[in-house]
C-alpha cells in the first residue's frame, strides 16, 4: 500500500512544481542511408526517419497519460550529418538539412538535431561543406538543429574552426535578421560534446551509438526550488549541506521518473534504452526556472558574488542524486543557464546582475556554457569567435563539455530587447567588452594543443 | 480445519487485539491475516483464523461476545465459504486520486463508476475535513484496472464523473509513485 504523504508529495510535484519529463529524444542512425547521390539519400533518410520514428509522438503522449507524467518535448536526434553525407557539397547539405526538416514536420517532432560536424583536429571536405550551408540550412527550415565540435580535451581547440563558427553565427544571424536572428538559437558550438545528448539544439546520434535508441533529458529545476523553500521554513536553521542532501533527494525522485518514462517508452518503440541526462532545464515560466533555485539559496539574483559557489554545489548535489537513481546516466547532466529561456535569469541579465564574464565563470561548474546569451548585433565575427574559444578553453581544460549559443542580434544594441519566441524565450542583450580587441589573436588560428593530464592544478 | 473471519468494532481503546486474540487463542484458532485500522475514534479489526472442525461458529461468537460486548465491542463472524470467491481478471495496478471540496455523494459517485466497469478496489483512504487545504479533503483509491478494458474510455468516464462532482481527478499507474518515493 502507498502512503498518503507518498501519493500527495507526488501529485504536489505534478500540479505546482512543474514535475515532467522535459524530453523523449529517438536517436536514428542515417549511415545506411549514405550515398554519393543527394536525391538518394534525403530520400533514404526520409524514409527511414518516418518509418522508425512514426509512432514516437503517440507513443509518448500514451505513457505520459498512463504515468501522469507529461513528455513536453519529442525529438529526433540523427547520426552527424557531415559524416554521413560527407561527399555532399554546400548545395545539397542544405538540400539535407530541408529533408530532415519535412521528415521531423511528417512525424510531427518539434526539433531534429544533427545537422553536425565534429572538426576539433580539423576538417573533411564533407565538414567543411555542412558549416558552409549552416546558414541558409537554419535559415531555410524551422526544426532543425545544428552542433560543431569545434575542441576536445583530447584534441586541444581548432582555432580555425572557431574562427569560422564566429562567422558562420554572423552570417545565420543576418539571415535570420528579421527574426532577431533567431537560427543562431538553433546552433552550438562545443568543446566536448557527449554523443548522447538529449537535448537540443546539441542533439545528435554519436558515431558510437546503435541504429536506433532512445534517450530521455528530465529537468524539474521547480521541484528543486520547492523543496529548498520547504526545508528552509521548516527549519530556519539548516545549512547549505543539508540543502545539498535535499536536492540530492529531490534528484534522485526526478530521474527515476525520467528513467521509468524512458525505459516504458523505449520498450513500446522496440528500441534500446540508452541514457537519463540529468539536468535542470528551465522554461521561460514562473516557478521553471533554474535562477529561481539560487534565490532560495539566499542569493538575491543569480550572478551576484556567490553564484558560481550556489551553482557547483547544485550541479554537484544533482548528479549525486541522479546517479544513483539510474546507472545509464549521460548527454549533459548538469544545471543550465540558458539566459533568455529562464525568465529569472534574463531578467538578472537585464537588471545587469549577470554579465557575459559571471557566466563564463558559472559555466566551468556547471553544463552546456553561454547559452541563449543575446549580443549586439555589430558584434564582430572575431569577438564572437573569441567568445567561443574562452568558452571551450574552460571545457578542454576542464574535461568537460561546455558550449556557445551566441545570438548576434541584427541591428540591435546591448540593453535592447530580444525575442525568439515560444521555448527559446526572450533576452536583453547584453554586452561583450572589449570589441575588436581579439582580432589579431583569432587570426592567428592554427589548434590549440591539447592540455597535459597530469599537473592538475 | 475450517476458516472463519471476524470483525470487530468499537471505540478505540488499548487491549482490543488483545482481547480477541485470547479469545481465538483459548479457543484453538489459528490467526492467518489480521487488519486493522482507526478512524477518528473508531476501532475496526478484520482477522482470518483457521478454527477447529469441533468448533461451532455459533459458539466462537458467544465467547467472543462474552469477553467484547462489556468492552463496548461488536464483533460479526463468518465461516469462509470457499464457494464463490471472485476470480480477478488480469489486472494493472493505478492509483486514483481526487481532491475537492466535500459535499454528498463524492464517494458514491466514484466507485459506482468503478463498479461499472469492473474496477476493483484494493485499498481507499479518503479524508473529508473542509476547507481549501488539499490534503484535508481527498480520495485515494488503489485500483486494479482489468487488462482487457479500455483504458482511455474508462479515463474519459472518470474525468467526466469528476467534473459532474466538482472533483479534480488524476488516474496514474501505481509504479510512477514507488519510482519516485521508493529505492
Amino acid at each position: 500500500m502507498l502512503s498518503d504523504r507518498e501519493v500527495i508529495s507526488t501529485l504536489e510535484m505534478l500540479r505546482h512544481e512543474h514535475l515532467d519529463v522535459r524530453t523523449v529524444t529517438l536517436g536514428i542512425s542515417l549511415f545506411d542511408c549514405a550515398s554519393g547521390d543527394i536525391g538518394r539519400f534525403t530520400a533514404m533518410l526520409r524514409e527511414k526517419i518516418c518509418r522508425i520514428a512514426s509512432g514516437l509522438v503517440e507513443v509518448c503522449d500514451q505513457v505520459g497519460v498512463r504515468y501522469g507524467i507529461p513528455i513536453v518535448n519529442k525529438r529526433i536526434a540523427v547520426s552527424p550529418i557531415a559524416v554521413a553525407a560527407c561527399a555532399m557539397s554546400t548545395g545539397q547539405m542544405v538540400e539535407a538539412a530541408v529533408a530532415l526538416d519535412s521528415a521531423a514536420r511528417e512525424v510531427g517532432v518539434d526539433f531534429i538535431g544533427g545537422f553536425t560536424a565534429l572538426v576539433e583536429k580539423g576538417f573533411t571536405s564533407g565538414d567543411r561543406a555542412l558549416i558552409e550551408a549552416i546558414p541558409d540550412a537554419l535559415a531555410s527550415t524551422e526544426r532543425v538543429c545544428s552542433s560543431v565540435n569545434v575542441a576536445s580535451t583530447r584534441a586541444g581547440i581548432n582555432m580555425d574552426a572557431v574562427y569560422l563558427m564566429g562567422k558562420t553565427i554572423k552570417r545565420a544571424a543576418e539571415l535570420t535578421s528579421e527574426r532577431d536572428g533567431v537560427a543562431c538559437a538553433k546552433l552550438c558550438v562545443f568543446a566536448n560534446i557527449p554523443e548522447d545528448i538529449p537535448f537540443m539544439a546539441g542533439a545528435y546520434l554519436g558515431v558510437g551509438e546503435p541504429d536506433q535508441v532512445i534517450n530521455v533529458g528530465v529537468s524539474g529545476p521547480g521541484v528543486v526550488k520547492m523543496a529548498i523553500d520547504r526545508a528552509r521554513a521548516a527549519n530556519p536553521g539548516i545549512d547549505l549541506g543539508e540543502l545539498s542532501e535535499i536536492i540530492k533527494h529531490t534528484s534522485f525522485k526526478v530521474t527515476k521518473v525520467g528513467e521509468l518514462i524512458g525505459r516504458e517508452v523505449a520498450r513500446l518503440l522496440g528500441v534500446t534504452f540508452g541514457v537519463v541526462d540529468l539536468s535542470l532545464a528551465p522554461t521561460p515560466n514562473v516557478g521553471d526556472s533554474v535562477g529561481e533555485i539560487f534565490q532560495s539559496l539566499g542569493l538575491s539574483h543569480i550572478g551576484v558574488p556567490g553564484s558560481t559557489a550556489a551553482l557547483a554545489m547544485l550541479n554537484d548535489a544533482v548528479k549525486k542524486g541522479g546517479a544513483f537513481a539510474s546507472s545509464y546516466v549521460g548527454g549533459l547532466s548538469g544545471a543550465f543557464i540558458p539566459v533568455s529561456e529562464d525568465l529569472n535569469i534574463a531578467e538578472s541579465a537585464r537588471k545587469g546582475f549577470l554579465s557575459i564574464e559571471k557566466l563564463e565563470a558559472m559555466t566551468s561548474v556547471c553544463s552546456v556554457g553561454l547559452d541563449m546569451v543575446a549580443l549586439a548585433g555589430d558584434t564582430s565575427a572575431e569577438t564572437l569567435a573569441a567568445i567561443i574559444a574562452d568558452e571551450m578553453a574552460i571545457g578542454v581544460i576542464n574535461r568537460k563539455t561546455t558550449a556557445a549559443r551566441l545570438i548576434p542580434v541584427p541591428g540591435k544594441k546591448a540593453g535592447e530587447k530580444a525575442f525568439f519566441g515560444g521555448l527559446l524565450g526572450e533576452a536583453t542583450i547584453i554586452s561583450a567588452r572589449g570589441e575588436n580587441g581579439s582580432s589579431d589573436f583569432i587570426r592567428l588560428g592554427g589548434r590549440i594543443p591539447a592540455p597535459v593530464q597530469s599537473m592538475t592544478n | 480445519m475450517k476458516k472463519a473471519i471476524v470483525s470487530v468494532i468499537g471505540h478505540d481503546r488499548p487491549g482490543i487485539i488483545a482481547a480477541v486474540a485470547d479469545v481465538l487463542f483459548v479457543s484453538g484458532c489459528n490467526i492467518e491475516d489480521v487488519s486493522q485500522t482507526i478512524l477518528q475514534t473508531e476501532f475496526a479489526g478484520v482477522f482470518i483464523a483457521s478454527i477447529p472442525d469441533s468448533l461451532e461458529t455459533g459458539e466462537l461468537v458467544r465467547r467472543l461476545g462474552e469477553k467484547l460486548e462489556p468492552m463496548g465491542l461488536a464483533a460479526l463472524v463468518r465461516e469462509m465459504d470457499p464457494a464463490g470467491i471472485w476470480g480477478a481478471p488480469a489486472s494493472e495496478p493505478f492509483v486514483i486520486t481526487t481532491l475537492g471540496p466535500d459535499r454528498l455523494g463524492l464517494v458514491a459517485g466514484i466507485t459506482e463508476l468503478l463498479a461499472s466497469f469492473g474496477v476493483n478496489i484494493a485499498s481507499l483512504k479518503a479524508v473529508f475535513r473542509g476547507g481549501v487545504n488539499p490534503r484535508s479533503n481527498i480520495m485515494i483509491y488503489e485500483v486494479d484496472i482489468p487488462s482487457a478494458l479500455d483504458q482511455n474510455l474508462f479515463r474519459e468516464a472518470l474525468y467526466e464523473r469528476g467534473r459532474e462532482l466538482g472533483l479534480e481527478i488524476s488516474l496514474q499507474h501505481r509504479d510512477i509513485f514507488e519510482a519516485i518515493h521508493r529505492i
